[in-house]
């Protein structure tokens, strides 16, 4: 029964760490954006503005919760949390540090890839449910952005698995350090097994998967429905998009799944590219960086801001970047990022079979 | 609690695929096909099956349903309406082959059954002393299988995806206007 008990508390864990997030979450990009067009943001609630949040979670938990008359009632009331639920079942699969993980399991990246693509039915299911035509264009963009930004996010993630031979996220990290089971090699001809450090990740062990990096960062931008890919949402077009019509906390559903799901994409993209929960700093000689700055709580910390510094890059491209068009960004996905991602595949495949 | 939970999933299964089937609501009943084939995934999960567990949800959930509700939404709201008033009651003389063919069927299956038995069969007793643990990382075997013993079948449908991912982009592409 215990087992039982710790798996509960473990889910517990994770979704009140995805709740704390998303108020952090929040709060930095109001910050962040009123950094980038000279504002303040923020400022009259607390210091510095830092119980905004609390406030609007408050507002936000009293509202009534209003379902139009002519909705699909049960779809309705359904969808944000199919779409919340989606992105929460993501974070199980993913490690933390050598030894934590919520569960393990051998085909850890193509589960996570698997329960991400069920965030698109529950945002069809939204749009459809919420009958009202802003709502629907909404879904049908959003999904036929996830849907086709999935394939050079795929790609990507493939090319990193043939590096790597495995799909289970915690092989996959001790790879990339001095934890590693087999050579490390720096380019494909020093061999960095026992200096460790940022050398050995995985955008360092192949260059060529820097390429895939971006290619996985801007398809993560996509997939969580974020500028400059925001046309699911385009408020000088749709409204709101697919979440037009809901109010109170079915509303706070969908925004806690869109932070957790910036968080969940910038940690598979650390556990991949960047070194998951191993150290930035190398062994240099008798100064055993990289050996002092691994262990249960330093992997914790470092996978921890390595994907923060990720979503902070998220937000920066956000308030940066305008929007793009429909058809530019299908251009963008299939004439661009899909040719490179396939050729990032041919190439992992050479470098597996020939320089390691 | 194992048990509890197979047989919760497997009353899942059930339950929701009879909902598909019966439901007036076409796009209810979509919908609910996808509580099905989680159910489904579920299954295979208990026959550590994990890989194709997972498989099932990215090709069935995030493709295949996808693709119907997209066709649903790209449909009229009118053909969809006249859709869910022609349907009929179960037993109409227009239904009598479809359903002799599924009776036939039920015959056939319930018959194998009964006169199987499993406990005596030679493969299953062969692989008694094959066993397998959850621990186990089966899509090493998956994959040296493929790329050995059924690498014919592998590629052949490799071309037959080609095929149709060429004849998807013909039918999509604008005509050219010869004036």
């Amino acid at each position: 029964m215990n087992h039982y008990l710790l798996n509960i508390l473990v889910a517990l864990a994770l979704f009140t760490f995805v709740a704390l997030f998303t108020t952090f979450g929040v709060y930095a990009e109001r910050k962040v954006s009123a950094f980038i067009q000279d504002r303040l943001g923020p400022m009259e609630t607390g210091k510095y503005g830092s119980l905004q949040v609390f406030a609007d979670m408050l507002k936000m938990l009293q509202k009534e919760l209003i379902t139009p008359l002519a909705a699909d009632k049960i779809l309705f009331a359904l969808a944000p949390i199919i779409i919340f639920v989606a992105v929460y079942l993501g974070f199980a699969a993913l490690p933390w540090a050598p030894g934590l993980i919520p569960a393990s399991i051998n085909v850890g990246i193509f589960y996570i890839l698997a329960v991400l693509s069920i965030e698109t039915v529950g945002i069809l299911m939204a749009g459809w449910g919420s009958n009202n035509k802003y709502a629907l264009l909404g879904a049908m963009r959003s999904v036929a952005q996830i849907v086709s930004y999935e394939i050079p996010a795929g790609f990507a993630i493939i090319s990193v698995i043939m590096i790597s031979q495995s799909l289970d996220l915690q092989e996959i990290s001790k790879q990339q350090g001095i934890l590693s089971a087999e050579n490390v090699k720096f380019l494909g001809f020093i061999p960095v097994k026992e200096v460790g450090g940022i050398l050995a990740w995985n955008i360092f062990r192949a260059p060529h998967l820097i390429v895939a990096f971006v290619i996985y960062f801007i398809a993560s931008l996509a997939e969580s429905n974020r500028a400059p890919f925001d046309i699911p949402e385009a408020e000088s077009e749709l409204v709101a998009g697919f979440h037009t019509e809901y109010t109170g906390i079915r509303f706070a559903l969908v925004f806690l799944a869109e932070y957790s799901m910036m968080f969940l994409v910038s940690m598979v993209g650390v556990i991949l590219f960047l070194g998951a929960w191993n150290t930035p700093l190398p062994n240099i000689g008798a100064v055993k960086l990289a050996d002092w700055t691994t262990g249960n709580i330093w992997g914790i910390g470092w996978i921890f801001l390595k994907s923060l510094l990720l979503i902070g890059l998220q937000m920066w491209v956000r308030w940066t970047l305008p929007r793009f068009r429909v058809d530019q960004l299908m251009d963008l996905c299939w004439k661009v990022l899909t040719p490179l991602a396939f050729l990032c595949m041919l190439i992992s495949g050479i470098w597996r079979l020939w320089l390691m | 609690m194992e048990q509890g939970i197979f047989i919760f999933l497997g009353l899942t299964t059930v339950a929701s695929a009879w909902f598909v089937a019966a439901s007036q609501n076409l796009v209810r009943s979509v919908f609910m096909f996808f509580v099905t084939l989680f159910a489904v995934a579920g299954l295979y999960v208990f026959a550590l099956a994990d890989f194709v567990a997972v498989t099932q949800i990215v090709i069935y959930v995030g493709g295949v349903l996808v693709l119907m509700l997209f066709t649903f939404m790209l449909s009229s709201k009118e053909t969809l309406e006249k859709l869910e008033e022609s349907r009929h009651p179960v037993f109409t003389l227009k239904q009598f082959p479809a359903l002799l063919v599924a009776a036939a069927f039920l015959i056939v299956l319930v018959n194998a059954i009964f006169k199987l038995k499993p406990d005596q069969l030679g493969w299953i007793l062969q692989a008694t002393n094959n066993t397998f643990r959850p621990q186990d990382n089966t899509v090493t075997n998956i994959g040296t299988n493929l790329m050995t013993t059924f690498l014919l079948p592998f590629e052949a449908i490799s071309i037959l995806l080609m095929m149709a991912l060429i004849g998807a982009a013909h039918l999509a592409r604008k005509e050219r206007s010869f004036d």
